[in-house]
């Protein structure tokens, strides 16, 4: 080195001067310290109990000779009683439904978000509305109505056919296995859309514009360059959308049922109460055995998907090219219109018609009556179920992203001890169906030491609400954050405020929107459940789907036309608030 | 006094060392650069300094004020060490007023709204925005966000004002006229700067010193000057421009005044005094740096004592507009000479080329 660099080194004059009360200062940083390490410690409790303790119990219930709760022996009788040749049937009616609904939702998603994101067909920006409403319907509703849509005997399609065509006999039976995967097919195509049109949206133009230099065709292009670079996206929502319809419920309890078809999720909930005596055990074991399909999938997920997930979406925003339909813009504007028409008008409409008539089927004038409305407002169980419903969901939504918002926080935005255990702990209920975590709580409460009144209030919903809810909200939050720089964090730092004042004024005043749009996403979820929740009520904490789906047996057709009524404007409020207010605010962002 | 100071200070990353052993001080007042290739280690140095990252060794102190001992596990958080940055997204808050983001650092320290006013009106006078105070932040364009996220840097007088690669977002008119300014602002002010870049023009133009680094070291400290006129080793030398580099002996040396010494090089084909930082042994090889802008097309008659010369045919000539660039065929080697764009030797031509034995610096050959 040179004198130049000799010449800095005088600066050892500092060593005389004695450290600034390093010792207090220590002793607060060893503070800091372990008040870092509770706060871990704290979220793994929490995480831990809302998915790894009711996992456990799980295990422990399918080798428990009786139910949750009672003396009992341990064997494998559960394990050795499902593997039956009736429970072969029941695995390929859930692998075989599940995959013919993915692969036609997956086109038409493909379809329509190509329609809505690449092309100039008229009135987009409202189509995307329209389209994506089915997503957020509880599929109960549109389950009850298409069971009055499509009944063969006095559903509302095979009359207005048989009026058309003078025909005497019924050309749509919804009791099927059609009637199954036409039902998961509705809300299954705008779940995807959701994903896919974005990639379409991010995909940047010069990549397609390129190809069409080097002289391919617009098709060929598609085919070749668009199509490719979406590859990785579309599998993983392929797979994403194929677990989900194993997990399904509403579809193959309303239909699949009646019609002596079964799957997984509706074995487990017949062989607890559908039966004489609930057989726990033998429910507990295929729930275990579904976790096990649920890994495998998840685990080829994860494989498909490492170090390419990204790829294609870049968050720029992009202009992307649009393709001028001339006046087939017409028949893709029809197309869309088509979609919404069949998934949301047909089943509000049937729940308008069938609340007004005494009995559902029989639409003659002199039946025309306005009972139904007075039955359910004059229903204390349904105000009851209401009430509910509304408090487990402002309480579920805010306490579920509360702790997505956390958990994101921890596991990408610092780099604490115990950060991917969080981050994977969050992501355990991921892979429990509804129905699996139900069951799983179920053991869990009753398992509890001590006199802990959980069983049968309304916070055993909420704790199981909670746990399905959570993976979702970290995803939420964890994108919200990751779209800001640490420069603005660390900028707040720099200039004076403390890790809790910039967490206040910076980051929560930056991701406040997508809280939003999460708790409004987590609010809808919990709305929706039926699984876990007809599990784990009791008398004086159902919520509005189990009231529904109780009256639904009763054969009060009406009164649940009522109710989904009211749900179906309450889910189209909140939509519209969300789009209107929280849209507009990330927008100028 | 040294506003900053840093004691042997070191960034591991695991087994690699981001940053090694580096001891710099820097005076009050004065304008400091930390200048290096990308991954050199001079923003982990900068952030070190901020508080964002914690020193692994060493220890680091800001008006001899100890804020980081790696020893003595002793760390003052960033929002107490009392400095203004200024960063290279500029991070402007985009969902408050350009008035809000001026004013955050105020209202983190709970001033009086009449004081805060006064101040952000100030600090937003000096960056000459103060008509833009009521605007939504991401309003602004790339230039005028610059403007706030210093005039949020220095709203609140901090004893240090810390940027890092400020100007590298802006387009090169900009740049050249953001940095003149903000120069002129510093030195009217008098606040201790420390400025990380990779741009050499910009840390000759502005800083009162430079800091070469590369690889976490700190390859020479010296003013602008006299890191580009004597520079420490062929490092330092190639980092700025593209000098020509000769080979040769040293045949004697000699100490001078200003504690440098001259040496009289023995090269292929030619003879020459040069200056150097060190004492060598006769015999050395060294490398001898020549600017190809400190040479000149000469007659072999007008070749002074002091200067070294060198004769060859043109192999090329290009235009550059604001001078010529010229390579010559020397026994020497390949030489690059910059003459103005208005002289036109054609190729091929034998030219003799001369420097200033004052113009040209010997480095050791390692």
């Amino acid at each position: 080195m040179t004198d130049n660099t000799a010449g800095t080194l005088r600066g050892s004059k500092l060593a005389d001067k004695p450290l600034a009360g390093p010792n207090s200062l220590a002793f607060r940083l060893s503070r800091y310290f372990t008040g870092r390490d509770a706060a871990v410690l704290t979220l793994v409790l929490i995480l831990g109990f809302l998915a790894v303790y009711p996992l456990a119990m799980l295990f422990y219930g399918s080798l428990h000779s009786t139910p949750p709760g009672m003396a009992g022996e341990f064997n494998l009788d559960g394990y050795r009683s499902i593997f039956t040749a009736s429970n072969m049937v029941v695995l390929l009616n859930t692998v075989g439904i599940s995959l013919a609904k993915t692969i036609p939702a997956l086109l038409m998603a493909v379809l329509l978000a190509w329609i809505v994101a690449r092309t100039d067909t008229p009135y987009r920006d409202k189509l995307e509305v329209l389209i994506t409403l089915p997503f957020f319907v509880p599929p109960i509703l549109t389950a009850m109505a298409w069971g009055m849509l499509g009944n063969p005997q006095v559903g509302l399609l095979n009359q207005v056919w048989k009026w058309a065509t003078g025909s005497q006999t019924s050309i749509i039976n919804v009791y099927s296995y059609g009637g199954v995967v036409w039902h998961m097919i509705q809300y299954s195509t705008p779940f995807l859309f959701l994903f896919i049109v974005d990639i379409f949206r991010a995909m940047d133009p010069s990549l397609e514009e390129s190809s069409r230099m080097c002289g391919a065709s617009r098709w060929r292009t598609f085919r070749n360059i668009t199509l490719m670079l979406m590859l990785p996206a579309l599998t993983n929502s392929f797979i994403l959308s194929f677990i989900r319809g194993i997990e399904s419920f509403e579809s193959p309890l309303f239909f699949g049922t009646p019609a002596k078809i079964t799957v997984i999720t509706t074995e487990i909930y017949n062989s607890i109460n559908h039966r004489a005596t609930p057989d726990y055990q033998y429910a507990t074991a295929l729930s275990f055995a579904i976790m096990a399909l649920m890994f495998i999938l998840v685990i080829w997920q994860w494989r498909l998907l490492r170090g390419r997930t990204f790829s294609t979406v870049t968050g720029k925003g992009y202009a992307p090219n649009v393709m001028k339909l001339g006046k087939w813009k017409w028949v893709t504007f029809g197309f869309c219109i088509l979609f919404f028409f069949v998934t949301v008008v047909l089943p509000i409409g049937q729940l308008a018609i069938g609340s007004f008539f005494r009995f559902f089927g029989f639409y003659s004038r002199d039946m025309l009556t306005l009972e139904h409305y007075s039955a359910v407002l004059g229903n204390a169980e349904v105000w009851r179920a209401f009430s509910n419903t509304m408090l487990l969901g402002l309480l579920g939504a805010t306490a579920t992203m509360v702790l997505g918002s956390v958990v994101a926080y921890v596991s990408i935005r610092t780099r604490w001890r115990g950060r991917r255990l969080i981050d994977a702990l969050a992501w355990l209920p991921w892979m429990m169906p509804g129905m699996v975590l139900g069951i799983g709580f179920l053991w869990a409460f009753a398992m509890l030491p001590g006199p802990i009144p959980i069983y049968g209030t309304i916070w055993a919903l909420l704790l199981a609400y909670m746990a399905l809810g959570t993976p979702v909200s970290v995803r939420v939050m964890t994108s919200a954050y990751a779209q800001l720089s640490y420069d603005l964090e660390e900028c707040s730092r720099v200039h004076g405020a403390s890790f809790f004042q910039t967490l206040w004024r910076i980051l929560i005043a930056l991701a406040w929107p997508s809280f939003a749009v999460g708790w409004v996403l987590a609010f809808f979820g919990i709305m929706r459940e039926l699984s876990a929740s007809i599990l784990l009520y009791s008398v004086g904490s159902e919520v509005l789907s189990v009231v529904l789906l109780r009256l639904w047996s009763n054969g009060q057709a009406e009164q649940v036309s009522v109710i989904g009524l009211f749900m179906m404007l309450l889910v189209i409020v909140f939509r519209w608030a969300q789009l209107r207010f929280i849209k507009n605010r990330i927008s100028t962002l | 006094m040294a506003a900053i100071t840093l004691e042997n200070v070191s960034r591991h990353f695991g087994s690699v060392a981001a940053v090694d052993n580096v001891n710099l001080n820097v005076d009050a007042g004065e304008f400091v650069t930390l200048l290096g290739p990308s991954g050199c280690g001079k923003t982990t140095t900068l952030r070190m300094v901020a508080g964002l990252e914690q020193n692994t060794g060493g220890r680091i102190a800001i008006d001899n004020q100890v804020v980081s001992d790696a020893n003595a596990s002793f760390f003052i958080p960033p929002e107490r060490r009392m400095l203004g940055m200024v960063f290279q997204s500029y991070a402007i808050w985009p969902h408050m007023t350009v008035f809000d983001n001026v004013a955050y650092p105020l209202r983190i320290r709970r001033k009086s709204t009449q004081e805060i006013a006064e101040k952000v009106k100030t600090a937003l006078r000096l960056v000459e925005m103060e008509n833009y105070a009521d605007r939504p932040a991401p309003a602004l364009s790339g230039g005028q966000q610059q403007r706030v996220a210093i005039a949020r840097a220095l709203v609140f007088e901090p004893r240090v004002l810390l940027l890092d690669e400020p100007l590298s977002n802006l387009d090169a008119r900009l740049r050249t006229q953001t940095g003149d300014e903000f120069r002129a602002l510093q030195k009217r002010l008098g606040i201790t700067s420390l400025y990380v870049t990779h741009d050499q023009g910009e840390a000759m133009a502005l800083s009162d010193r430079i800091v070469v680094m590369h690889s976490g070291h700190i390859l020479q400290i010296g003013s602008p000057e006299e890191i580009y006129r004597r520079p420490a080793n062929r490092g330092v030398a190639g980092f700025f421009g593209s000098p020509n580099f000769l080979p040769s002996k040293v045949q004697a040396c000699a100490p001078q005044a200003d504690g440098s010494f001259l040496l009289t090089l023995d090269g292929p084909g030619w003879v020459g005094p040069c200056g150097c930082s060190s004492a060598l042994a006769v015999g050395t090889d060294v490398l001898v740096m020549v600017r190809p802008e400190n040479m000149r097309i000469a007659d072999k008659a007008s070749i002074g004592a002091g200067e070294m010369s060198w004769t060859g045919p043109i192999v090329q000539s290009i235009f550059r507009g604001t001078h010529r660039s010229i390579v010559a065929e020397t026994p020497a080697g390949r030489l690059n000479i910059d003459v103005p764009s208005v002289h036109n030797p054609a190729v091929g031509e034998s030219i003799t080329l001369a420097a200033d034995s004052k113009a040209v610096w010997a480095t050791p050959t390692n």
